[in-house]
C-alpha cells in the first residue's frame, strides 16, 4: 500500500505521542504556531486576578458565606444518621426516629436553599466579571496600533478573541465556582471528621498523597495530549473539508487515492494520540478510584477498635464513615477542575498580552497642506535587507500617481509607508511636512486613506459596511458614494437594497462587489489622498476602468496613488513611477516615459502590439 | 513509574478496508457497524454488568462492616474491611477494563464511518455538489459520526446499570418489601422529576449559546476588519455593537445559571427526600425489632447508589434518539449513487475536440486562445470541452466524449479552472501529482515565473507549508503556484481559464513566452483576452453570443475583424 508522509498533512500536524508515558510530555508541536503577539507574564495575570477580586470583594464574601453554609448544612444529616443507629441500638423508640427525620429534613431545606443561591450569585458575579473581561478585549484590539495588526495577522488575533476567551470563559464560569465549592467541601468535611474524632481524620486522608502524585503525574501529561488530540480530531475533518471542496482540482489531477491515504493517515494520527490518552488514563482512573475505597477500610478499622474499647460511640464511627465517603468527590473535582483553570489561565495571559503591545510611537504635528514628500526613505522588515532603498519623491495635491512594477519590488511597501501604517526604517514619509507615521492614527487617517485588495465585508447590512464610522449619515450620501464605484446598479437589484445584510451568513457578495464597498467606504470617508493598492484587482479590466473613471470624477482634486498591476491604470495617471528592486527607477507622465524609452515603454508597446 | 507498555484495543486503525455497509435502513446500519466489533462489544458488556454491579454491591459491604462493628465482632470487622478493599480493586479494574472497550468501539465506529465518507466523497469527485452540498458532508463527518459512535460508547454503561438496577431492587425488596418498593419506585420517580427540567434548561442553553456565537461573531469579524476599521474609522460603533451583544450574553447566560441552580437544588433535595423516606421506615422497622442496623445502612447506600443506573438509562435513551437522527443523516449521503454518462473506450491520444455548441474546434498541437464577449458564458464553454457538463455535446476525435472513460479522458485533458484550488500541504507535495514526466519542477516554476515564492516562504522552499486554500499566499502567488502545477503535469491537452488575471503585467508578459515555449509538443487551449498572451498565440478563437465567430491569427484579427479589435485593444 502506498504510504503517506505525514508532513503532508499541513501545517498543523502534530509529533507522534511518545512510546511509553513516563515522559513529560512538554508541547508536542502545540506552540509551532508561534505567537506573533506578546503573552502577559504570570505576575501581569495574577495582578490583574487579584484586582477582578478586590474590584468585587463584598460579592466573593457573599457568594463564599453562602457556600460555607451549604456544606455545613450537607453534614448534618450523616451525623444525625449516626446517632439514630447508636440510640436504635441502645434500644430507642420511634420518637428518636421521628426526631431524626426532622433534623434531616430541616438541614436538607437550608442545604437545597442555600445550594441555589450560592450557584446563582456565582453566576451573576461570574459573567459581570466575563463580560467586562471580552469586552475590555474588544476594545483594546481595536487601539492597536495597525502595524501591530499587519505583524501578528488576523490569524492570531482571531485566535485570541475566540478560543482564549472560550477558555476563559470555561475557567471562569466552570472550573472557578467548582473550584471554591470543593475546596470549601473538603476544608469542611474535614472539619467535621477531625471534630467527630481527630484520628479520623489521618485515616481519611491516608491515600491523600498518593492520590494527589498521581494525579499530578496525569496532569502533567494529560491536558497537552488531550488539546492535541482534539486538533487532531478536527484535522481529520479538514482532509474531508478539503476532499470535499476540492472536488473537481482532486479528480482532474486525479488525486483520488491521494485523498484516501490522507484521510487514512489523518485518522492514524488521531488513533495515536487516543490510544496514548487511554494509557494515561488506564493508569491514573483504576489507581484513584481504588485510593478513595482504602480509607474507607481505614476508618472502619480504626473505629472498630475505639469502639470495642468504648472510646467512641457507634454514632461517631457511622458518621466519619459516610463523611469518608463525601470526600472522595470534591477531592476528584478539585484535582480535575485545577486543570482546567490552569488553561483558562494561560488564555487569560493571552488576552491580556494584548495590553503589552507598545503604543504607536507619536510625534505631534499638524500637516500644512496636503503635499506629499518622501526623503531618501528605506524600509526592512529584517535588518539589512531593504525592501525600499533611498527612495525619494514630490507628490503635489490633486494628483494622480500610478505606482507599477513586478511582484516583490516594494510596492506595497512603498504603500503602507504612504499610508502611514508605520514610519520607514530611515528616511522621512511626509504629509505638509509632517511625518505622518508618527501622527496619531485617528489624525493619520484624516489625511491619507489606504485600501488594499484585502476586502473584509463586515457582518451588518450594506448601510452600516458603507457608513462604518458615519453611522448617521443619510442614505442619499451611501448611495452617492455607491454610484461613484458603480455598485449602485447591484444595490438597487437586492430585494432589500441598503438594508440587506451581507457578511458571514447573509448575502453573499462576490469579491468584485466586496472590492466596491471596499471603495465606497473610502468615498464616503472622504480622506484627502487615497491610497489604493491593487484596490480594483478583483474586476475585469472593463469594469475596473469604469469604475477607475466614475471614481476619479468624484475625487477630482484629491490626491489618488494607484498601485496596480494592469497599465491602463497607469495609462490614465498623472503621473507614473516604476518600481524594481525596492527602487523608483522611472518617474514621469505616460508621454514622458514612452519617450525615455526604458523599461515602462518596452513593455506598454508589447501590450498595445506596437510592434 | 513503571515504563509498562499497555496494548489498546483498537491498534489495528484505521482500516485497511471500511467495508461495505449496508445502506437498508438505519437500524440496519447500525448492526452493521455493531456487528464489526462484536468482540469488543461483548467483552465491553461483560465488564459492563461487573463493574457496574460491583459498585452496587459496596453499599451492602458497607453495611455489614457496620453491623460487624456494632456486633464488637472483631474477626467480622476485618472481614469485611478486607473485602471492601477487595471489592474497591474489583471495582477499578472492570471499570477501566469497560472504559477501554467502550472507547474503543467509539473510534472504531467514528473511523470506519469517517472512512466510507471520504470514499463516498471521493466517488463523487467533482459531481459532489450535485447532489449534496459540501457543507453537509463535513457537518455530516464532524457532528453526525460522532453522536451515532458516542451512541456505541455508551452500550456496556447501559446493559451494566439496567442489570445492575434489577438485581439491587430484587434484594431490596426481598429483605424488606415496603422499604424496597419505596427505593425502586421512588429513584425512578426521582430522576424524572429532574430530567423535567432537563428541556427548560436545554433551551435556555441554546438561547445561550445561539447569543454567545453571535458576540463571538461580532467580536471575530470586527477583528478580522481591524485593518479596514483602522485604515477608515468605526472602531467606536463596532465596539458598541460587540458591547451589546456581549451585554445580552451575560443577561441569557444568568438566566440560564439560575435554572441550573435549580436543577442543582433538586439534585440535592429529591435523593435527600428519599433518603429520609427510607431512614423513616427503616429507622420504624429497626426501631420494632424488624430490621437489624447493618441492613439500614445499606438500605441508605442503595438509595443513594440507584440514582446512577437512572441516569445512565436515561443518558442512554437521550443519546440514542440523537445517534439515530445522525443516523438518518449518514445514511442519506452514503446511499447517494452518482449517475455514470461515461462510457468505456479508451482514450489513446487527443487529436481533435470539437464543441458542438460553440463550434470551436482544437486540433493536437494548437496554441488557442479563446477571446469572448459578454454575451457568451464562457465557463460553460470550459466545462464543456474539459469534460465536466453535457459531455454529449463534445466530440473527441470525432467520437461523443461521452462514450469514453471518465478516467481517461481525465488523464489526458486537464482543466485549470479560473479560481483554482491549492490543497494543504508543502510546496512538495502541491507538486505531487501524476505527471507526464518530461517537465522539472523547477521549469514549470519558471514558466509560471513563481520562483519569487519560494523565496517569500520563510527561506523554506519546497518544504514550506502551504496552508488550506492557500491563503497564506496572495492572489497572484496563488494564481502563478497553481499555473507551475498544471504546466508540470503536462497533459496533451492544457486548458487554462484566466491564468494570469492577477499577474502583474511585467510577469504575465514573461509567463506568456514561456507556457507557449513550454507547451511547445502539446496542445494548448487559454482563456484570456491580455494582448500579452494573445500576441504568442498559434491560433485565436473568438466567440460571440456563444458561437465562434472568427479564427485567425492575432494579427490578422486586429487588423481585420472590428469587433476583436473593440474587445482587446484598450485605451485612448
Amino acid at each position: 500500500m502506498k504510504q503517506f508522509d505525514s508532513t503532508k498533512l499541513g501545517i498543523a500536524t502534530f509529533d507522534p505521542p511518545p512510546m511509553n508515558t513516563s515522559r513529560v510530555a512538554k508541547d508536542f508541536g502545540l506552540d509551532r504556531a508561534k505567537a506573533r503577539l506578546p503573552i502577559a507574564s504570570e505576575k501581569t495575570v495574577n495582578r490583574e486576578l487579584m484586582t477582578l477580586f478586590s474590584q468585587h470583594k463584598v460579592e466573593f464574601a457573599v457568594v463564599a458565606f453562602l457556600q460555607v453554609l451549604t456544606v455545613l448544612a450537607a453534614l448534618v444529616a450523616p451525623r444525625a444518621f449516626g446517632n439514630l443507629l447508636e440510640s436504635l441500638k441502645d434500644g430507642a423508640g420511634r420518637s428518636a426516629v421521628v426526631t431524626t427525620v426532622t433534623v434531616i429534613a430541616i438541614a436538607l431545606v437550608v442545604q437545597t436553599v442555600f445550594a441555589y443561591f450560592t450557584r446563582t450569585k456565582a453566576a451573576i458575579l461570574g459573567e459581570f466579571v466575563l463580560s467586562s473581561l471580552r469586552e475590555r478585549f474588544v476594545q483594546r484590539a481595536v487601539q492597536l496600533p495597525p502595524d501591530a495588526i499587519e505583524r501578528a495577522g488576523s490569524g492570531e488575533l482571531l485566535n485570541r478573541t475566540t478560543t482564549d476567551i472560550n477558555h476563559v470563559t470555561w475557567a471562569v464560569r466552570d472550573a472557578l465556582p467548582v473550584i471554591t465549592i470543593c475546596v470549601s467541601e473538603i476544608v469542611i468535611i474535614s472539619l467535621g471528621i477531625f471534630f467527630t474524632a481527630p484520628i479520623f481524620l489521618a485515616a481519611a486522608l491516608i491515600t491523600l498523597p498518593f492520590v494527589v502524585a498521581l494525579t499530578r503525574w496525569y496532569l502533567r501529561r494529560s491536558p497537552q495530549a488531550y488539546r492535541v488530540e482534539t486538533s487532531l480530531y478536527s484535522q481529520v475533518n479538514s482532509v474531508l473539508v478539503e476532499t470535499a471542496e476540492g472536488g473537481r482540482t482532486i479528480e482532474a489531477l486525479q488525486l483520488g487515492e491521494d485523498r484516501l491515504i490522507r484521510t487514512r493517515s489523518a485518522i492514524g494520527r488521531w488513533v495515536q494520540w487516543e490510544q496514548y490518552t487511554m494509557r494515561l488514563r488506564t493508569r491514573w482512573f483504576p489507581a484513584v478510584s481504588f485510593s478513595y475505597i482504602a480509607p474507607l477500610a481505614a476508618v472502619l478499622l480504626i473505629g472498630a477498635s475505639l469502639y470495642a474499647n468504648g472510646e467512641i460511640s457507634l454514632a461517631q464511627v457511622t458518621a466519619a464513615m459516610l463523611y469518608t465517603q463525601m470526600l472522595a468527590d470534591p477531592i476528584e473535582g478539585l484535582l480535575w477542575w485545577i486543570d482546567e483553570f490552569q488553561s483558562g489561565k494561560a488564555s487569560l495571559s493571552r488576552l491580556l498580552g494584548i495590553y503589552e503591545v507598545p503604543d504607536r510611537e507619536i510625534k505631534e504635528g499638524d500637516p500644512a497642506d496636503d503635499q506629499i514628500a518622501g526623503d531618501r526613505v528605506c524600509y526592512a522588515y529584517r535588518t539589512g535587507h531593504n525592501v525600499l532603498q533611498d527612495v525619494s519623491f514630490q507628490i503635489a495635491p490633486g494628483t494622480r500617481v500610478a505606482v507599477v512594477g513586478p511582484s516583490g519590488a516594494g510596492k506595497s511597501t512603498l504603500g503602507r509607508l504612504l499610508a502611514g501604517i508605520q514610519p520607514p526604517t530611515s528616511g522621512r514619509v511626509t504629509v505638509g511636512n509632517t511625518e505622518i507615521g508618527y501622527l496619531p492614527v485617528e489624525q493619520a487617517r484624516s489625511h491619507v486613506a489606504l485600501v488594499t485588495q484585502e476586502h473584509h465585508v463586515f457582518v451588518g447590512t450594506i448601510r452600516e459596511n458603507v457608513a462604518l464610522a458615519f453611522s448617521s449619515v443619510p442614505d442619499d450620501q451611501i448611495w452617492a458614494a455607491l454610484r461613484a464605484v458603480n455598485a449602485d446598479s447591484w444595490v438597487l437589484l437586492l430585494p432589500t437594497g441598503l438594508d440587506t445584510e451581507v457578511g458571514s451568513g447573509g448575502y453573499k457578495l462576490v469579491p468584485a462587489q466586496a472590492q466596491q464597498i471596499a471603495l465606497a467606504r473610502l468615498v464616503l470617508a472622504n480622506p484627502r489622498t487615497l491610497v489604493l493598492d491593487e484596490a480594483t484587482s478583483l474586476l475585469d479590466a472593463k469594469a475596473a476602468r469604469n469604475l477607475e473613471g466614475s471614481l476619479n470624477e468624484v475625487l477630482k482634486h484629491r490626491t489618488v496613488i494607484s498601485i496596480a498591476h494592469r497599465l491602463q491604470t497607469a495609462h490614465d495617471a498623472d503621473l507614473i513611477a516604476v518600481v524594481e528592486a525596492g527602487e523608483i527607477t522611472e518617474w514621469g507622465s505616460h508621454q514622458e516615459l514612452l519617450l525615455a524609452n526604458g523599461a515602462y515603454a518596452a513593455l506598454w508597446r508589447s501590450w498595445r502590439d506596437e510592434h | 513509574m513503571p515504563r509498562l507498555k499497555i496494548p489498546t484495543p483498537f491498534s489495528q486503525l484505521p482500516l485497511v478496508d471500511p467495508g461495505v455497509p449496508v445502506l437498508k435502513s438505519v437500524p440496519r446500519l447500525m448492526w452493521w457497524i455493531a456487528t464489526g466489533m462484536k468482540r469488543l462489544l461483548v467483552s465491553g458488556t461483560l465488564f459492563g454488568i461487573f463493574g457496574i454491579g460491583s459498585m452496587a454491591a459496596m453499599p451492602g459491604f458497607i453495611g455489614q462492616a457496620v453491623q460487624a462493628v456494632a456486633d464488637k465482632n472483631q474477626d467480622q470487622v476485618n472481614f469485611w474491611a478486607g473485602m471492601i478493599l477487595l471489592l474497591g480493586a474489583f471495582t477499578a479494574w472492570t471499570t477501566i477494563a469497560r472504559h477501554r472497550r467502550a472507547t474503543a468501539m467509539w473510534v472504531t465506529c467514528a473511523t470506519r464511518l469517517q472512512q466510507l465518507i471520504a470514499l463516498q466523497a471521493n466517488k463523487l469527485g467533482a459531481d459532489l455538489p450535485k447532489y449534496v452540498s459540501t457543507g453537509e458532508v463535513v457537518s455530516v463527518n464532524s457532528n453526525d459520526v460522532e453522536r451515532v459512535a458516542r451512541g456505541f460508547d455508551l452500550i456496556p454503561r447501559f446493559i451494566g446499570a439496567v442489570i445492575s438496577f434489577f438485581v439491587v431492587a430484587i434484594i431490596l425488596v426481598r429483605g424488606a418489601p415496603t422499604l424496597g418498593l419505596l427505593v425502586v419506585f421512588g429513584v425512578p420517580i426521582l430522576v424524572s422529576g429532574i430530567a423535567i427540567l432537563i428541556k427548560p434548561l436545554e433551551r435556555r442553553e441554546s438561547i445561550q449559546r445561539a447569543k454567545l456565537s453571535r458576540a463571538s461573531d461580532l467580536a471575530s469579524d470586527t477583528v478580522a476588519g481591524l485593518r479596514v476599521l483602522r485604515g477608515i474609522g468605526g472602531e467606536d460603533v463596532f465596539v458598541a455593537r460587540f458591547k451589546a451583544a456581549s451585554q445580552e450574553v451575560r443577561v441569557a447566560a444568568v438566566h440560564t445559571a439560575r435554572m441550573r441552580a435549580i436543577l442543582h437544588g433538586l439534585e440535592v433535595l429529591l435523593p435527600g427526600v428519599l433518603l429520609i423516606g427510607v431512614v423513616w421506615g427503616g429507622g420504624m422497622l429497626v426501631a420494632t425489632g424488624n430490621l437489624q442496623i447493618g441492613t439500614l445502612v445499606a438500605f441508605a447506600g442503595y438509595s443513594v447508589w440507584m440514582v446512577l443506573p437512572i441516569q445512565t438509562m436515561v443518558e442512554f435513551a437521550q443519546r440514542w434518539a440523537s445517534a439515530s437522527v445522525s443516523g438518518k443523516r449518514i445514511l442519506k449521503l452514503l446511499s447517494v449513487t452518482p449517475t455514470n454518462e461515461w462510457g468505456s473506450k479508451e482514450l489513446l491520444t487527443v487529436d481533435s475536440i470539437k464543441d458542438l455548441k460553440s463550434g470551436l474546434e482544437i486540433n493536437a498541437g494548437d496554441y488557442l486562445v479563446v477571446v469572448s464577449d459578454n454575451g457568451t458564458n464562457i465557463d460553460e464553454l470550459v466545462d464543456r470541452i474539459g469534460g465536466y457538463l453535457d459531455i454529449n455535446s463534445v466530440e473527441i476525435n470525432s467520437i461523443k466524449m461521452s462514450q469514453y472513460q471518465k478516467q481517461s479522458v481525465r488523464a489526458k485533458v486537464l482543466v485549470q479552472e479560473k479560481d483554482p484550488t491549492i490543497l494543504s500541504g508543502t510546496v512538495e507535495t502541491h507538486f505531487a501529482v501524476i505527471n507526464s514526466g518530461e517537465v522539472q519542477v523547477s521549469e514549470a516554476l519558471n514558466a509560471a515565473s513563481a520562483q519569487d515564492i519560494l523565496d517569500s516562504l520563510d527561506g523554506q522552499g519546497m518544504t514550506a507549508e502551504i496552508i488550506e486554500r492557500g491563503r497564506t499566499l496572495s492572489g497572484g502567488q496563488r494564481q502563478r503556484l497553481a499555473l507551475a502545477r498544471s504546466l508540470y503535469v503536462d497533459s496533451d491537452l492544457l486548458i487554462l481559464d484566466e491564468p494570469t488575471s492577477a499577474v502583474d503585467a511585467h510577469s504575465e508578459a514573461r509567463i506568456a513566452s514561456r507556457i507557449k515555449a513550454l507547451r511547445a509538443a502539446k496542445t494548448t487551449v487559454i482563456i484570456s483576452s491580455s494582448p500579452l498572451i494573445l500576441d504568442t498565440a498559434s491560433k485565436v478563437a473568438l466567440l460571440q453570443d456563444n458561437k465562434v465567430v472568427a479564427v485567425g491569427k492575432h494579427q490578422d484579427l486586429l487588423n481585420n475583424n472590428e469587433l476583436y479589435r473593440s474587445m482587446v485593444v484598450r485605451g485612448e
